[in-house]
């Protein structure tokens, strides 16, 4: 069976890997990542688990979104503990918070600014989420997390 | 927690256990979830960024107003609107009025509207938007007590 392998390449850049020349979609790389996944999950003991840094990313982040999606302010948002960890993660996390933010805009600015110390943010779209997205999107194409 | 149908998605259950009183006051979710805008800009009526004066530049802010957390710096933004303090959340048919919810340390957390019928929309975070019948329904640990009420004429058109 041939599965595309998400790997790093250098020291930021994601990309699939085409095993025996065979080209595979990114829908079958998901599909094959979430199968990885769960098979970690299913097999491997927790300790184990929160090693691998996909696993822990999405752990925190669905803390985070179930202790914080009903609050306003960005500051509380931002200073929960789950979302301080992802923050924790540091370069690492980059990827699965572009990601993220590709499926589903939301409040990863904070994160995302304290751990690359850069604001691409338009002055004029402080505060509109889309746009905000965008800009970040942009930024990660630039940077080479975005393939 | 349970999951609906967004990414961000809590169940009616959820709510209601985040917001003990709701159930029994009475609400109505009205919209979907989104996080386009939150409770402040909804108080104010505007649906196309996120209010916030955090530290970190990430929220909008009317630029005029201080960028600080505090019940001061809310009541000036809506002053800028039009809104001033006023004595109580009871329905004055000439008037739309707002509620500032602050919390234990005295930031604000929560801003919610007057309806035309008595009723109070309000946005949560980055949930639905509700109405709901009374201002204490959201009262509670999430979002603190009422600290403010504030008016502003109706614009007949």
């Amino acid at each position: 069976m041939t599965y595309a392998v998400m790997t790093s390449k250098g020291s930021k850049k994601w990309e699939p890997v085409q095993n025996g020349g065979v080209a595979v979609g990114e829908d079958s790389s998901f599909i094959h990542n979430e199968y990885k996944r769960s098979a970690e999950h299913f097999l491997l003991p927790i300790s184990r688990q929160w090693a691998n840094p996909l696993t822990r990313f999405l752990t925190l982040k669905a803390e985070w979104a179930a202790e914080t999606c009903h609050l306003s302010s960005i500051t509380e948002i931002a200073m929960n503990s789950a979302y301080q960890q992802i923050i924790g993660m540091g370069t690492i996390a980059i990827p699965f918070i572009l990601s993220e933010l590709k499926k589903n805009p939301g409040h990863w600015f904070w994160a995302l600014k304290s751990i690359t110390g850069e604001d691409p943010v338009l002055t004029e779209h402080r505060g509109r989420v889309r746009q905000m997205t965008e800009d970040w999107l942009r930024w990660g194409r630039e940077q080479g997390y975005i393939v | 927690m349970g999951k609906g149908a967004g990414i961000y998605s809590l169940s009616i259950q959820d709510i209601e256990k985040t917001f003990p009183s709701l159930n029994e006051s009475g609400y109505t979710v009205t919209s979907p979830e989104t996080t386009d805008y939150n409770c402040i800009a909804w108080a104010a009526n505007q649906t196309d960024a996120w209010w916030w004066p955090d530290s970190f530049n990430l929220g909008y802010w009317p630029p005029e107003i201080p960028r600080k957390e505090s019940i001061d710096a809310f009541i000036k933004a809506y002053g800028l609107l039009g809104y001033v303090i006023c004595e109580n959340s009871q329905l004055e048919t000439d008037f739309d009025k707002i509620a500032i919810y602050i919390d234990s340390s005295g930031k604000p957390t929560h801003a919610a509207r007057q309806l035309t019928n008595g009723r109070w929309t309000s946005k949560l975070g980055q949930l639905e938007d509700i109405e709901h019948n009374t201002l204490d329904s959201l009262s509670g640990s999430e979002y603190g007590t009422v600290s403010v009420i504030m008016k502003r004429p109706i614009i007949k058109k």
